[in-house]
């Protein structure tokens, strides 16, 4: 599980619309407004790490959003070492052969 | 985990995350912060990426870090991330860590073709020392170098310069800034006489106008983008330009978008000032009081290897590379540069600092210089979308103009990499400054020509410190003998150690190793075999020559696969720091964590390198090879070791004695009060009871000190309540003050009173007048005194250009999720997921023209080599026809194979923006 606090900035006319949206998204609730700023505060639970970036780039996609940032993480304590690698990261990964040079460096 | 554990985290992470964005939070949600952070220790950091230099606070629970946010009181993010910035707690912790050294190896000794086997420290710093020291007897100091790094913290790049300047009298110091901000410093220190800009980031909240030239901020700068976003929803007169090759993020909420040819940078820059000088908006008091008009000359190469080029280029690549020698007037240069089309032009100021030669000239020689730069004829120069009508062109061109001869409209032009790696990266940088300062618009709240950087200290550590290989700290450089004494004086060398002949630059050392110049090679935080431009060379001349690499690395990078030696580093941290970011601002942070299982400061492997090392070792005669400076006539270092034993040291001193652990320094005890409770590795391992961070911070702060390049004593930046502080800093009635905006009279205590702005880097400096085309004969010399410099340089079209075998531009750099070689960010999941792998961005007829489809395997290949990559006709980047774009930041997808290694004749700069490549299907 995946948590997220995320700040959105809305179009001061069109925050109402906007937090409607963000909690008609699943795992997304809107948990503060502030109505001067237009900045909203929302809270993304979300699958696995997968599932968090692309409901990001979702929040970011909704109309008369303009900013979506992640501002606050929740690292959960057995995520802290990573099983994944980029593939040709991850072929290296055997004992001390690791670091041989690989044959896609050498033309 | 149960459900009311997970409601309460939510209530918890919205309370932390409404506080960190500075929004009130409820009773409730307050004590649901305080209840969720239970046991954390939070305490202030820096983000380890790009030059915007955000504040970050780092929890850490048990030895681990456990959430990292942004920081509500750091002025330069106030709270907000991106999503780079939100995962720094996780790229120390890669489950491909390095954690021990590793030694090529067969049967237990050291062999260049063996496979890597772990060794101890003892054993690694035993070959470290063998093979520097076989490399000094084969060739002198010459013949090692250091590849240092943007990325370095203060203490690292101020140890690693000293140990190789006064330890090893060696010049062969030069950061991966040099391919990043190289551009930018020239022109600051021809213009101006002093690096880093006069402004700062608040300069978005006071201005009118953003003009973004080739920096694609959306991405790069996401904070400092947010800023500007939010100045552009709320203050309604705010105009945002966006200038680039190909259509980006950035153009989502500018006004206006100029899509130019690679190059047309520089006439489009002309055509502005030849507008400002038509419609007469100059600021003619401004101009007068404060500037004087140069140029230089035209015929300064491309960068290229200066001699033998043939013995190591292709016959393809000569055909590019033979423009070092001469080069052929093409139908623009020919009236952008007032000559012939197919004039053959013999390069004549390319060797050492010709390229850099400038003279005065009357403001009627600029006024005539600037002529040819008609909106007709730069209209068709830069015009980079072969789709857009030249009249809806020519009709944005006259906008960009408008603006800038809007003499009550504040500008803030940026730039990055588009201006610095360039051909012509210090022209078009000078060309900058050309149009602020004929309009008065520098230095001014909301008015300024300001470079953005993009490494985490190249200002505060590469630049400031002075690890270039022309460098000192403090802008001095080896070439002066001033500057030299100055510096032997503060690290209490005898006179003459300090070597007056400049070393090899980036681009220069990977040419060293690969001709066999330069036999060891040791890199510093930086991944230079993925980094340098043309790197099949480079590769070849790191495996198949016989010379030794070190590399200190905290993953298996490319550089760290090359390597011989490979030195498990400590990471961000997992050591004390300090970096200094692109508005000057100091920032500094405590050891967090410790690093994990063998892995060690950069700072200490240099120390103890430096235990290795007598003075009888390296300061006896040296034989410096093109040495030729004053009081150096028979081109030798001479020995210094009877000086030195009058100065109290022995044949026996080590280095470590003579340059870190000196009396001075040793005084400066560990363990300290201000580390609150936190460890320091460093001072562990070495175990003799002083504080090597804070002891060198404040031995290096006296090169600043009264130069305008002050800084604040350790302990201050480490308060609690101090979020870094911009340089130049001066004390004031016990408290230290930072610089808002440099030379200007209201904020800078360094200008002279009563005179308004004050260019004080030009003091005492004088130029020979001449004419548009040459110096004159000296007799006319004007005084430059606190004056800043306005150049005239013209427009030259790129070295290479598509033709019918290589038809298409390639332009590489970033994307938002990856920093530089992906070293770290890939290891986080959450980013490698969102990016996973470099796209080439191409235009949809392009792909069909070549009956190509998006996610199509190609080749997309040069002159100089190919990489596997897939095609991507939608996204984020809108290409226009006839460029391609590749990030840099995978090595699976090693584009640097593929690009040209020209760099600008001043600055030695690599341009990765423009070469020429064919794509077909793979």
């Amino acid at each position: 599980m995946n948590l997220s606090g995320i700040l959105v900035v809305a179009k001061p006319e069109w925050r109402g619309h906007v937090v409607d949206a963000l909690n008609a998204l699943e795992g997304v609730e809107v948990h503060q407004v502030d109505e001067a700023s237009g900045r909203i505060i929302a809270v993304q639970e979300a699958e696995n790490i997968h599932a968090e970036i692309e409901g990001v780039k979702r929040i970011k996609a909704l109309p008369h959003v303009i900013v979506a940032e992640m501002v606050y993480h929740y690292l959960a304590e057995d995520e802290r070492t990573y099983e994944s690698l980029p593939p040709e990261l991850q072929e290296q990964q055997d004992g001390f052969e690791t670091c041989a040079v690989p044959a896609y460096l050498n033309s | 985990m149960g459900i009311s554990r997970r409601d309460f985290l939510k209530t918890s992470i919205a309370g932390a995350t409404a506080a960190t964005v500075g929004m009130p939070l409820s009773k409730e949600a307050e004590a649901a912060v305080l209840a969720g952070e239970k046991d954390w220790q939070w305490d202030k950091g820096v983000c380890r990426f790009c030059g915007t230099g955000c504040g970050i606070m780092v929890a850490t629970k048990g030895g681990q870090i456990v959430a990292t946010k942004g920081d509500p009181d750091a002025p330069v993010n106030r709270g907000l991330n991106c999503v780079k910035g939100y995962f720094n707690g996780k790229i120390n912790y890669g489950a491909d860590r390095l954690t021990q050294p590793l030694l090529r190896m067969t049967d237990g000794k050291f062999d260049k073709k063996g496979k890597f086997t772990p060794i101890s420290w003892e054993q690694a710093i035993d070959v470290l020392e063998e093979k520097m020291r076989w490399a000094l007897k084969e060739k002198g100091p010459t013949g090692i170098g250091i590849f240092g790094s943007g990325q370095y913290t203060i203490h690292e790049g101020y140890a690693a310069v000293k140990l190789m300047k006064a330890g090893f009298r060696s010049n062969n110091i030069d950061p991966n800034a040099r391919h990043c901000m190289a551009s930018a410093v020239v022109a600051f220190m021809q213009t101006f006489g002093i690096d880093e800009p006069q402004g700062n980031y608040d300069d978005i909240e006071h201005t009118d106008t953003a003009i973004l030239w080739g920096a694609n901020m959306a991405e790069m700068h996401p904070i400092l983008w947010s800023r500007i976003t939010n100045r552009r929803l709320t203050h309604k007169d705010m105009k945002v330009v966006n200038l680039s090759v190909y259509g980006n993020m950035s153009s989502d909420i500018a006004d206006l978008e100029i899509i130019f040819s690679p190059s047309g940078d520089l006439a489009i820059q002309n055509y502005i000032a030849h507008e400002i000088v038509a419609r007469d908006v100059i600021d003619h008091d401004f101009v007068k009081k404060h500037t004087q008009f140069a140029t230089g000359p035209y015929d300064i190469g491309y960068g290229f290897r200066p001699a033998n080029a043939e013995k190591f280029n292709s016959p393809a690549e000569m055909e590019i590379v033979k423009n070092e020698k001469a080069h052929v007037i093409d139908k623009w240069e020919a009236i952008a540069q007032r000559k012939k089309e197919g004039e053959v032009v013999e390069q004549k100021h390319t060797a050492g600092l010709l390229p850099m030669k400038d003279w005065a000239i009357s403001f009627d020689d600029f006024k005539a210089a600037l002529a040819p730069y008609t909106l007709d004829f730069v209209a068709e120069v830069a015009k980079g979308d072969p789709d857009e009508s030249l009249d809806a062109f020519k009709a944005k061109l006259k906008q960009l103009a408008d603006l800038y001869c809007d003499r009550s409209r504040k500008i803030v032009s940026y730039w990055t990499m588009g201006f610095n790696q360039h051909q012509r990266g210090t022209w078009v940088n000078e060309q900058a400054y050309m149009n602020h300062l004929l309009t008065g618009r520098q230095c001014k709240p909301g008015d300024g020509a300001f470079s953005l950087t993009g490494q985490p200290s190249a200002c505060g550590t590469a630049r400031e410190v002075g690890t270039f290989a022309h460098r000192l700290p403090s802008d001095m450089v080896v070439m002066n003998p001033k500057h030299r004494a100055k510096s032997e004086e503060i690290w209490k060398l005898p006179a003459k150690t300090l070597n007056p002949a400049i070393g090899s630059h980036f681009v220069k050392q990977m040419r060293d190793l690969e001709d066999g110049a330069m036999l060891f090679s040791w890199t510093h935080v930086n991944n230079p075999w993925q980094n340098t431009a043309n790197v099949n060379h480079w590769i070849k001349g790191a495996r198949e020559m016989n010379n030794f690499i070190v590399v200190s690395e905290i993953y298996p990078g490319v550089s760290a696969k090359v390597a011989d030696l490979i030195l498990p580093a400590a990471m961000i941290n997992e050591k004390w720091g300090a970096y200094g970011n692109a508005e000057r601002r100091t920032q500094v942070w405590r050891q967090q964590i410790l690093p994990p299982g063998q892995a060690r400061p950069d700072i200490w492997m240099m120390m103890e390198l430096s235990k290795r090392f007598k003075l009888k070792d390296v300061w006896g005669e040296q034989k410096i090879p093109g040495l030729k400076a004053p009081g150096f006539e028979d081109g030798k270092l001479p020995s210094v070791l009877d000086d030195a034993v009058k100065m109290g040291y022995t044949p026996e001193t080590t280095l470590y004695e003579v340059l870190y652990a000196t009396p001075d320094n040793k005084k400066v005890a560990w363990p300290d009060p201000i580390a609150k409770g936190h460890g320091n590795i460093t001072a562990d391992l070495l175990k003799d009871g002083w504080f090597p961070e804070k002891a060198l911070f404040e031995e290096y702060r006296k090169f600043g000190t009264g130069k305008a390049h002050d800084l604040a004593p350790f302990d201050v930046y480490h308060d609690d309540k101090v979020r870094g502080l911009k340089w130049p800093v001066m004390e004031k009635d016990g408290k230290w003050v930072e610089t808002a905006w440099r030379n200007n009279e209201k904020y800078d205590p360094y200008v002279k009173a009563g005179s308004g702005f004050d260019f004080y880097g030009n003091n005492g400096n004088k130029m020979v007048m001449g004419d548009l085309d040459k110096a004159g004969d000296g007799k006319t010399t004007v005084d430059i005194s606190g004056k800043a410099k306005i150049y005239f340089r013209p427009y030259a079209s790129p070295v290479e250009k598509p033709d019918a075998n290589y038809d298409l531009w390639l332009c590489t750099g970033r994307v938002l999720e990856h920093w530089h070689s992906g070293t770290m960010t890939r290891r986080v999941p959450e980013l490698h997921r969102a990016v996973p792998n470099a796209v080439c961005w191409i235009n949809q007829k392009d792909a069909d023209a070549k009956g190509l489809k998006r996610n199509d395997l190609v080749w997309v290949e040069s002159r100089r080599g190919k990489v596997k990559v897939r095609l991507e006709t939608g996204g984020r980047n809108k290409m226009p026809r006839g460029m391609v774009y590749v990030p840099w930041f995978d090595e699976g997808v090693l584009i640097n194979k593929v690009t040209l290694d020209s760099t600008c004749p001043l600055s030695k700069e690599t341009d990765y923006k423009k070469c020429s490549v064919k794509i077909y299907k793979a």
